[in-house]
């Protein structure tokens, strides 16, 4: 590594470095979880800023992101009115909502939820031997700097755990509004450790919204899936314009569990959700959909590690951008499948729709094999809209620019049509879509 | 209705259509038979304006007017449904919402009031009932995954929708067992009527068994190199192209 990479490196750390002190000063930081916070500040010096050529960031440039100061967010508010309308049918009476990171009782509800599912915040769940262990393991074995980032700060989060065999039939919301930063750029770190005991299920709905801008929104969520358990979890990120939102998605599973996980980037300035995934027992599933519609200079990044441990466990990956304007995407998705995991069932698919020539997008779909009777597949596509399609659609009476405008659609639409909750699928319907055909005109 | 005057076409420079001339009166079915590689699929796809099919020159002439000069959704707004040989897929475009818009521009383009979904659904459901075709036409997206036969009987009922003035069927037959060649033919007669047109471009004289052509017409080398009744059709049946094309 040369000497000025390494020079400006330093400038943005001791900046993070800095901001930690007054943390640790002014935010009074619990004292449970203060040794989790110091400790993920040691990982984060030793993994530093990513330089360009950082395996993990090869597609994203965080130079900007590292090299602005953020300051933590103290003071929270937000309206009423705002929040009620980006909480969805169905979950009026299951929401949590977080306020730059912090939960705010006076805007959540989750009294249909009843007695399966237990909501607390982290500095309980750290009494728990065992997820004191998870929590301190994934802290020491962090690879991801950002989300190191996150733990060196997090003071609250949130602790959601479905007890065993329930089926919990209302839908719980996460609702993560950032206030943004009048006086400069703001940092909050929402936390989530999500636990369903047992052959229980639970369906989750993670939203970003903003209701200011200027800030950047780092979080992290561990999720534990025990034996026959099935979590379906919809994240939405539909941040402020010029916000970043960088999330870590880290899922536990062990046997006969499955986790179907869906997520949308409806444009920002830079998104990037890092999805770590260990199938850990036989018999696990898992599912990840992820759809961004993306114009002007937005950027959606994907990065996604699947780590089949053992036999029998299957995932599929399914991916698709579209790209308009000087906008970029990028996959960089690696599934591992390790000596043992016999007869695991794994594919990738990412699919690129061009819109523009100045569009850019990226596309690493990797295997990596160690077992010897197993099915894998990946691909990825770039392209533009099918001629024969549009000729298909022409001969039917449609304009051009009507045809093109199904095309775009229904390219997003197939993914968007997976998502098994009506209400998101109405949404997306709405903001992504009518995002296309403002597109087109 | 429709006159096709000395009709060359290129794809690529290469040209495949070379002087082909037809006339269709209303009411009138025209088979265009032919070998493979003759040009029969040329034509239809010149007729319907895809755009890599280039006409070097020749005319031709639909309702008095120059049919050449309209674009692709022109032509379909004008009444003319070209069905295709292999049907595209379009994945996530749900299907009786396709033949929705179809309908709904035609009918803007007539200057009258588009239909909304539910009343839209009555119409659709009269034209499946009439072809006998189940409701996972409605719900599934247009020709994603169709059996070839599905996608042939789903082009018959945009043509009932769309109620063409001239529709040009592009080996509408091919890759149909029995039952569903039956059900398409029922389908294309029950569409077919005194004001309205058809040129049924095949390969096999099966279809032709099932809808009963006024002329067929044998297309070789790029020309009509005969026309006649549907006597034709059969002798073609018997004896192969062969003794048509060497005897050119």
């Amino acid at each position: 590594m040369s000497s000025v990479i390494e020079e400006s490196k330093n400038g943005a750390e001791s900046a993070v470095l800095a901001l930690h002190k007054q943390f640790l000063d002014a935010d009074q930081p619990s004292a449970d979880l203060l040794p989790f916070n110091k400790k993920a500040l040691d990982i984060f010096e030793s993994l530093k800023f990513p330089h360009r050529k950082h395996e993990m960031y090869t597609f994203v440039n965080t130079k900007v992101l590292a090299d602005t100061s953020f300051s933590l967010k103290t003071e929270n508010s937000v309206q009423n009115s705002f929040v009620k309308q980006h909480i969805y049918a169905g979950c009026e009476r299951s929401h949590l909502t977080f306020v730059d990171g912090a939960l705010c009782p006076e805007l959540s509800d989750a009294t249909a939820l009843g007695t399966s599912v237990k909501i607390g915040s982290l500095i309980e769940a750290v009494k728990d031997e065992s997820f004191k262990n998870i929590l301190q393991k994934s802290i020491e074995q962090e690879n991801d700097v950002f989300a190191s980032i996150n733990s060196a700060f997090m003071k609250q989060g949130v602790m959601v755990k479905v007890s065993r065999d329930k089926q919990v039939e209302v839908p719980l919301q996460i609702l993560n509004v950032s206030s943004g930063g009048d006086s400069g750029p703001v940092m909050t770190v929402p936390r989530a450790y999500i636990h369903l005991e047992p052959s229980s299920e639970l369906k989750l709905i993670v939203k970003y919204v903003g209701d200011g801008s200027n800030y950047f929104v780092n979080s992290v969520q561990d999720m534990v899936i025990e034996d026959n358990a099935t979590l379906t979890h919809i994240q939405i990120e539909a941040d402020s314009k010029d916000a970043w939102n960088f999330s870590k998605n880290r899922i536990f599973l062990k046997r006969d569990s499955k986790y179907l996980g869906y997520q949308t980037v409806s444009g920002t300035r830079l998104v990037r959700n890092h999805n770590e995934v260990w199938l850990n027992e036989s018999g696990a599933e898992m599912e990840l959909n992820g759809v961004s519609v993306l114009e002007e200079d937005e950027q959606s990044h994907q990065f996604v590690r699947v780590h089949h441990e053992v036999e029998n466990c299957t995932s599929h990956q399914y991916f698709k951008n579209i790209i308009n304007d000087r906008a970029r995407a990028s996959f960089d998705g690696t599934v591992v499948v390790n000596k043992g995991a016999q007869l695991t069932n794994s594919d990738q698919l990412i699919n690129n729709l061009m819109l523009s020539d100045e569009g850019h997008a990226d596309c690493k779909p990797n295997l990596m094999i160690f077992a010897d009777d197993v099915k894998c597949a990946h691909g990825a596509t770039v392209g533009q809209l099918d001629d024969d399609q549009l000729f298909y659609l022409k001969t039917r009476g449609l304009s051009e620019s009507v045809a093109k405008e199904i095309l775009t659609q229904s390219f997003a639409r197939s993914i968007v049509q997976k998502i098994p909750f009506e209400p998101v699928v109405k949404e997306l319907d709405e903001t992504l879509l009518k995002k296309l055909v403002a597109n087109n005109e | 209705m429709l006159e096709i005057k000395d009709l060359h076409s290129a794809v690529e420079g290469i040209e495949i259509l070379k002087g082909i001339s037809l006339t269709i009166k209303k009411g009138e079915v025209h088979a265009v038979m032919g070998p493979n590689g003759s040009g029969k699929s040329t034509l239809a796809k010149v007729l319907s304006g895809h755009p890599a099919y280039e006409v070097t020159s020749g005319e031709v002439l639909f309702q008095g007017k120059n049919l050449l000069d309209l674009s692709a959704e022109e032509r379909s707004l004008v009444g003319i449904f070209m069905g295709f040989q292999y049907p595209v897929e379009i994945p996530g475009v749900n299907n009786a919402e396709f033949l929705r818009m179809a309908y709904n521009a035609r009918l803007l383009n007539e200057g009258k009031d588009e239909v909304d979904p539910l009343d839209f659904d009555d119409i659709l459901q009269e034209k499946m009932d009439m072809l006998g075709m189940e409701d996972k036409y409605k719900e599934r997206s247009c020709n994603d995954g169709f059996s070839g036969g599905e996608k042939k009987k789903n082009e018959i009922l945009q043509m009932a929708i769309l109620k063409p003035v001239l529709s040009i069927l592009d080996e509408t037959d091919s890759g149909l067992d029995i039952d569903a060649l039956r059900i398409v033919a029922d389908g294309v007669n029950k569409l077919n009527g005194d004001d309205n047109a058809l040129i049924l471009i095949t390969h096999y004289q099966r279809l032709l068994d099932h809808i009963k052509p006024d002329f067929v017409h044998v297309i070789s080398g790029g020309k009509i190199i005969k026309s006649g009744g549907k006597e034709l059709a059969h002798e073609l049946e018997a004896q192969g192209y062969d003794w048509l094309t060497t005897a050119n």
